[in-house]
């Protein structure tokens, strides 16, 4: 049974581009489904995730553009929005549905 | 059909470079690899796709561009407008030639008289230069390769051609088809998709078919 996560009560753009983010870093760190789906906004990524090192970074960030149509500026990027799951959703959101 | 495939050479105006063919002479592709980090995960993808091609009578032809792969010229002296030409050396050659490619391997085949495109997944100058100087180290190469400043600039105005275009589902611009799966070219260690290389070596055949009807 799928515990009830926050992301369940978000309007469904905004669902939609964390599971786009969820399916981005399961393409692009070659890690489950299962482990990703276990991803809560507090979930630490950069620094705390192995796989996540400096080239998968860029690999997430260029999927995320082609996946929600977005571009992201180098100077968008930084340590507080690569933080954890939900710093990363969100920013995805921002850009995604404005 | 079984066996390695044949390693051949093209000349082109800079010199000579080294490829790999598959299969009969007849109908014949060239395929075009991404360009930089995503030419190492994409290239076991792409052998094994010519592999399959050949099981359907098509032969293949997977060229190393001067400055990639085995080329002996140095990585910050390639350029797109030596690659293009080497590309263009080697379809006056060996025409008539079906153009595939995958990723920024379709930046290649502009202008030059190929019988038709198709391309997986095609990405603009523009996208690659953001994905590079993502990729950019500290000491300012990529992934090992040093990019020069001439390279970069042509990049920016590079531009793909119309072709047969197939993306994975997760992408949402235009596509004559779409594909379930991960996207190949987006793992830091190569991987490889037998399945997607089927589906792919069928759509090639079905196109090159109605390109000869």
């Amino acid at each position: 049974m799928q515990p009830i996560r926050a992301a369940n009560l978000l309007p469904e753009g905004m669902t939609k581009v964390e599971k786009t983010v969820r399916a981005t870093l399961v393409d692009v760190l070659g890690i489950s489904a299962e482990r990703a789906a276990d991803f809560t906004a507090t979930t630490p990524l950069f620094g705390a995730l192995p796989e996540l090192d400096s080239m998968a970074v860029a690999g997430v960030l260029t999927e995320l553009e082609d996946r929600l149509a977005i571009v992201i500026e180098d100077d968008e990027v930084d340590g507080d929005m690569l933080e954890t799951f939900g710093s990363l959703v969100e920013f995805a959101v921002r850009k995604a549905l404005v | 059909m079984t066996g390695g495939p044949d390693i051949d050479y093209y000349d082109w105006p800079g010199g000579r470079e080294a490829m790999l063919c598959f299969g009969p002479l007849r109908p014949l592709v060239l395929l075009a690899l991404p360009l930089f980090e995503e030419y190492n995960r994409t290239r076991t993808f792409a052998v094994t796709l010519l592999h399959m091609l050949a099981g359907r009578g098509i032969g293949g032809m997977l060229p190393d561009w001067p400055g990639t792969g085995e080329s002996r010229v140095p990585t910050d002296q390639m350029t797109l407008a030596a690659i293009r030409a080497a590309y263009r050396a080697l379809v006056d050659d060996r025409a008539p030639i079906f153009a595939v490619s995958i990723r920024s391997g379709a930046l290649l085949d502009v202008g030059v008289p190929v019988v038709a495109r198709w391309h997986l997944a095609p990405q603009e100058g523009a996208e690659l230069i953001r994905e590079l100087e993502r990729q950019r180290s500290a000491e300012g190469d990529v992934a090992g390769n040093v990019i020069s400043a001439l390279s970069l600039a042509e990049l920016a105005g590079a531009t793909v051609a119309p072709a047969r275009v197939l993306r994975m589902e997760s992408d949402p611009r235009p596509a004559d088809r779409k594909l379930q799966g991960s996207p190949i070219w987006c793992r830091a260690e190569p991987a490889n998709d037998r399945p997607l290389a089927q589906i792919l070596a069928d759509d090639i055949a079905d196109w090159i078919a109605t390109c000869v009807a």
